[in-house]
């Protein structure tokens, strides 16, 4: 059972709680719930809406299919009725009673107990008596249309977007201080850490532009605080020449790169995977990073802890690479993440952004550079070998399958609601080490299958990384790639998919 | 053959060169003879050596400072101070000097940097320097001139200036780097001549001075750009009185913007005659809160006296 519900309005009219409040009372309930966003940049007015699937068995994605349009204005009526399935509702008109009256009309319509609601008030606790005669109005307005029963719960479920899961990473390893300029879709992250900076005693600063707030990370990480800076695209691009300068200096500092849409400021509040190679490659010369790609908030809260845990035992960057869809989607997830604890080892000393000799000063001595960057080719040996101790990959779906999926990041919900949903004679590989990459153990899973890559970007960026480490060449056709600035559903990657299995 | 010998003498070097607490390390100045960096340096030496050879514990009153440099000759100051720090990239002196100071706001963190790093390259790092206020001491060598990448003008360079790359002469008037900084709200702004005793002097103040202190200091290049008659049109401001300089000491209020302001205006960076005056001294001091005070964990570390690595989590 999957059911899909669209919330649209106009940027100020508050779709967003209205989302939120309903998604935490189906998760108390004991539903599986993962709703998206899609907001345009606008402050007031535009068209922005939120997708919210739930259903009884875990769920990662949505579909191109409604159930029930919750409209806040005409325009998300006239946007989406062609995507109402034919026994769907739409909750429209009296838009001017606003979004707490529209709360009401939904859990009614749902069949859910107002006290559910109320409680969701009360713990946002603004506006209360304003927001629950409202709501209880819109409640009363309504006919129950369909039966949402209460579910067995379990209790060791987690329900977060991809952002609080790299700041509970963060926060979890020890987090001292978080550097950033504001950009889409980092920015959440700096919100929530700030909100949590008092009750965890560490700092979060904002600074003049990304260049700063990267030199800055570095200057605070050398003297032995852990530290992270987080951006989107183009401010990682800035961040570019730090980033190098932490290869030779040996700065254990930790990035969370937010992908959006490029280039350039492209499509500045839309989902894309279109960055891996800046995070791999960005910077001049060559010296050890790692680079990690959660696909949903708990891989993003553990795979954080390993950032910290690989900069701080290594001295070196560690890049997190999430994007605008895992950071702003809610998932609902069973279990706890398992926090990879590190220390503060690095001492406050002599670093340089020259090659340096043994008292720390700038050398041009050919014999000492060559045994620096031994050193440092030795590091990323050691970070190899060292990565072995963490799944660097995971497998889903039927093991001994001849098609095999691959895919990182974000795709990871739509690919895994595809292959569970109608039991698909698919095996799903989904890369969370990009760098350092395990080329033998994946050339295992991949070696005599029919290989299908899906990913967010226009050139399939990941089937290079195979294509380089493993040899394996994944046929154009056969690469499901969606550019246009949106993610995956679940129901048309499902399509694509079936015209791609090897029978 | 010749190799190894230097090796030798190197190891030798070394072997007597201790890292705890002496304050120059074994490096070889590489510097052009007679180049007033080394002025600057003689003068932090100084300063350095009076502080850390003074105190009961030399290597933990060592480890009190920081050091960062950036890209250009002054650079090579890290090279020549031990002190526990950053040789950083060009133009990003500042943001690491403040990452410093926020990982441990108990270290007097000291910053050099060329007029390239500070004016070209960084300048927009150097405006939120000033109005950020953390309790940074920033040096600018300023050689008017790009002088390791061969003699390209800079933002100070003086209007007529020709060489390779600009065949035609600067036509830009220069910046003046006192107004700037008065514009921008630093809380102690200073000029003084690369001459040792200024140097070490001005240290000394700059150091007591709680907030961020901007340091100018006049470093003629002695290969690339004209500097005969530049000190002889130097003066002091504050009954200092300078040997070499030809005019007498002023009187100056160090509190007052409008009296810094006029300072500040009477030498422009343009040409220098005999007509030139050029004042030096703390054109202006005033006391403001820092950065570092307005973060409660920073505070409560510098209080405490510990850095973000003595927290344990």
């Amino acid at each position: 059972m999957r059911f899909n519900i669209l919330f649209g309005g106009k940027a100020g009219q508050g779709p967003n709680i209205l989302t939120y409040t309903l998604a935490r009372a189906l998760v108390r309930k004991g539903y599986y719930v993962f709703y998206s966003r899609d907001y345009q940049s606008v402050i007031r007015g535009g068209h922005n809406f939120n997708v919210l699937t739930f259903s009884n068995e875990p769920v990662f994605s949505n579909d191109s299919i409604y159930n029930i349009i919750v409209a806040l204005d005409d325009k998300s009526v006239e946007i989406h009725k062609s995507q109402l399935n034919k026994n769907g509702v739409v909750i429209d008109g009296q838009f001017e009673q606003g979004n707490m009256f529209f709360a009401g009309r939904i859990f009614k319509v749902l069949g859910i107990d107002l006290k559910y609601l109320d409680e969701e008030l009360k713990k946002i606790g603004k506006r209360y008596e304003e927001n629950i005669k409202a709501a209880e109005k819109g409640y009363n307005s309504e006919k129950e249309k369909f039966e949402v029963d209460d579910l067995d719960n379990k209790e060791n479920r987690i329900f977060r977007n991809g952002n609080i899961g790299v700041s509970e990473g963060a926060i979890n390893s020890g987090l001292d201080l978080y550097y950033a300029y504001p950009m889409t879709p980092a920015t959440p992250v700096m919100g929530e850490l700030a909100g949590k900076q008092k009750e965890n005693n560490f700092s979060v600063i904002e600074l003049e532009n990304e260049i700063a707030v990267a030199n800055a990370g570095v200057g605070s990480a050398i003297t032995g605080a852990k530290v992270m800076v987080g951006t989107s695209g183009g401010g990682f691009d800035l961040m570019g020449e730090t980033l190098s300068l932490t290869g030779i200096a040996g700065v254990p500092l930790v990035f969370y790169l937010a992908q959006r849409q490029g280039p350039g400021t492209g499509v500045a509040t839309y989902q894309s995977q279109a960055d891996l190679n800046i995070a791999r490659h960005t910077g001049h010369g060559e010296f050890p990073r790692v680079v990690l790609a959660p696909g949903d908030p708990l891989e993003a809260e553990e795979l954080t802890s390993q950032a910290f845990y690989f900069s701080q035992k290594f001295g070196i960057p560690s890049i997190i690479v999430g994007d605008k869809h895992l950071g702003e989607s809610y998932y609902t997830i069973d279990g706890r993440a398992e926090i990879t604890k590190s220390g503060k080892w690095t001492d406050f000393s002599r670093f340089n952004s020259y090659e340096k000799n043994k008292w720390g000063s700038a050398t041009e001595n050919p014999e000492i550079v060559k045994r620096n960057i031994d050193a440092r080719m030795k590091i990323k040996e050691n970070v190899m070998s060292e990565a072995m101790k963490f799944e660097q990959y995971k497998v889903y779906g039927k093991e001994d399958s001849d098609n095999v999926i691959i895919g990182w990041g974000s795709t990871k919900g739509a690919i895994l609601d595809c292959i569970e949903s109608e039991g698909l004679d698919a095996k799903f590989v989904q890369i969370l080490y990009i760098e350092p990459f395990t080329n033998k153990e994946i050339w295992k899973e991949l070696i005599g299958k029919n290989l299908i890559l899906i990913e967010n970007n226009a050139t399939g960026l990941l089937g290079d990384v195979i294509k380089e480490k493993t040899g394996f060449n994944i046929h154009d056709k056969n690469k499901i790639l969606r550019y246009d600035a949106r993610p995956f559903l679940r129901d048309e990657l499902l399509k694509e998919i079936k015209k791609r299995l090897k029978k | 053959m010749k190799d190894k010998i230097i090796d030798k003498v190197k190891k030798v070097k070394s072997k007597v060169f201790n890292k705890k607490t002496e304050v120059r390390t074994p490096s070889k100045i590489t510097w052009c003879p007679g180049c007033f960096n080394n002025q600057i340096l003689a003068g932090v030496e100084k300063y350095l050596k009076k502080q850390i050879e003074s105190s009961e514990n030399a290597a933990k009153k060592k480890d009190e400072f920081a050091l960062v440099t950036g890209i250009g000759c002054h650079g090579k100051m890290f090279d020549y101070l031990n002190l526990n720090g950053l040789n950083t990239l060009h133009g990003r002196v500042l943001p690491t000097m403040l990452g410093i100071k926020i990982g441990n706001p108990n270290l007097n963190v000291i910053g050099f940097a060329g007029d390239g790093d500070a004016y070209a390259e960084g300048v927009s790092h150097l405006v939120h320097a000033a109005r950020y206020n953390a309790d940074l001491n920033y040096f600018v060598h300023n050689n008017q001139v790009f002088a390791l990448t061969v003699g390209q003008p800079t933002p100070t360079t003086e209007i007529g200036f020709k060489d390779k790359t600009n065949p035609f002469g600067v036509k830009v008037p220069p910046l003046n780097p006192m107004k700037f900084m008065l514009a921008n709200g630093a809380t102690f702004v200073a000029r003084v001549f690369a001459d040792s005793k200024q140097i070490s002097w001005v240290m000394k103040e700059a150091i007591k001075h709680k907030g961020f202190s901007f340091i100018e200091v006049l470093q003629p290049c002695i290969v690339f750009h004209p500097h005969k008659g530049y000190k002889e049109q130097t003066y002091m401001l504050q009954g200092k009185k300078n040997k070499k300089s030809k005019g007498k000491s002023e009187k100056h209020d160090k509190t007052s913007f409008k009296q810094a302001w006029k300072k500040a205006e009477e030498f422009d960076y343009n040409p220098v005659t005999k007509k030139t005056k050029i004042p030096l001294g703390i054109f202006y001091q005033v006391s403001k809160e820092t950065f570092e005070e307005q973060i409660p964990a920073v505070l409560a570390l510098k209080k405490q006296g510990k850095s973000w690595k003595d927290i344990e989590r």
